[in-house]
């Protein structure tokens, strides 16, 4: 991303001077340039961004960081000068909430809607919250890093397989898949580590 | 001409691009190291073992594997390509061919003749030396 010099200021730019201290931390040698902010100025770092001209709303989402909280993002920027900046706050599992940004970008609601059924983070003021894309009663944040992938637990691994494998004769320490950790849940006829 | 032209024309691709993964049965040593490595499970294998007897009165029995099944479910698959990376003896290769959609979902799943059949598309760049022909093929 072109980063614009002279008079005209970055969206970084704009951000510190306008946050001042809500800024946790920014990096322009990222590409787009980040801007961490304090949870309790997440709306006011999207106002300020959006009064810099930055009109386009791209996307939010978040990831998950286990005990450091979760880490929620904005990918924003000018139609005009293409300038681009990604905002993010970081939440506490044990306190996984937020304020909608849905008054200063509409078009967040879905993307909040989204990341509050994939995380289980609130967004605190959104009009809507129910799921959009699992089914009713799912119960769970498949996006969260301690969810338990089903089908990894339903499913006999391909590669635990030996090359001369009696299937009759199959040992009962098994090689557990990559990734998959050693509590996990087993079902009869899976891998039991 | 351009991509837009497709199905009329078929678009120009680079060598290496990612269509379909072939695989050269002669090569294969049973070795489970792309089914293990494989982030998707997609690729199921199954083999045997079987022993050459000595042929020499000082030897020993040879004991090598037989491959009996290879299949890549190209339904699960993500194209990232591992499977190739971590071959130890070039039995899988990127092959450019992308023209097998299926009606099915069973249809995505191409078992060893089907993937051996890709190897005739693989750019003689990334093949070397190894003979397409040393594949079961089904070429349709």
């Amino acid at each position: 991303m072109t980063l614009r010099t002279g008079a005209v200021r970055t969206l970084v730019e704009c951000l510190v001077e306008t946050l001042a201290d809500g800024v946790v931390r920014t990096s322009v040698t990222d590409s787009p340039a980040t801007v961490e902010v304090q949870r309790d100025r997440w709306v006011d770092s999207l106002s300020a961004a959006h009064g810099a001209g930055a009109h386009f709303f791209d996307f939010l989402t978040a990831y998950d960081e286990l005990d450091q909280g979760f880490v929620v993002l904005v990918h924003l920027s000018t139609p005009d000068a293409h300038d681009h900046v990604i905002i993010s706050t970081r939440v506490a599992r044990d306190d996984p909430r937020l304020v909608t940004v849905t008054s200063v970008y509409r078009g967040a609601a879905w993307h909040e809607r989204e990341t509050h059924e994939m995380f289980g983070i609130e967004f605190v003021g959104a009009e809507r919250d129910d799921p959009l894309l699992l089914p009713a009663g799912f119960g769970a944040h498949p996006l969260r890093k301690d969810f338990v992938l089903a089908a990894r637990v339903a499913r006999p691994w391909p590669g635990g397989v030996e090359p001369d494998e009696d299937v009759s004769k199959r040992a009962r320490r098994r090689p557990l898949p990559p990734g998959v950790p050693a509590d996990w849940p087993r079902l009869e006829g899976g891998e039991t580590p | 001409m351009s991509e837009n032209d497709y199905p009329a024309v078929l678009p120009e691709q680079g060598d290496r691009s990612r269509g379909v993964i072939a695989l050269l049965e002669s090569n294969c040593t049973v070795c489970m190291l792309c089914a293990r490595e494989c982030p998707d499970w997609c690729i199921e294998i199954e083999g045997h073992k079987v022993t050459t007897p000595a042929t020499t009165l000082q030897g020993r029995d040879r004991s090598h594997n037989i491959l009996d099944r290879f299949a890549i479910d190209f339904s699960l698959c993500m194209y990232c390509g591992i499977c190739i990376e971590v071959c130890p003896f070039d039995a899988l290769f990127w092959s450019p061919e992308f023209e097998y959609a299926a009606p099915t979902i069973g249809g995505l799943t191409h078992e060893k003749e089907q993937l051996g059949g890709w190897m005739q598309s693989v750019p003689i760049e990334a093949r070397g030396d190894n003979d397409p022909a040393d594949s079961a093929s089904d070429q349709r």
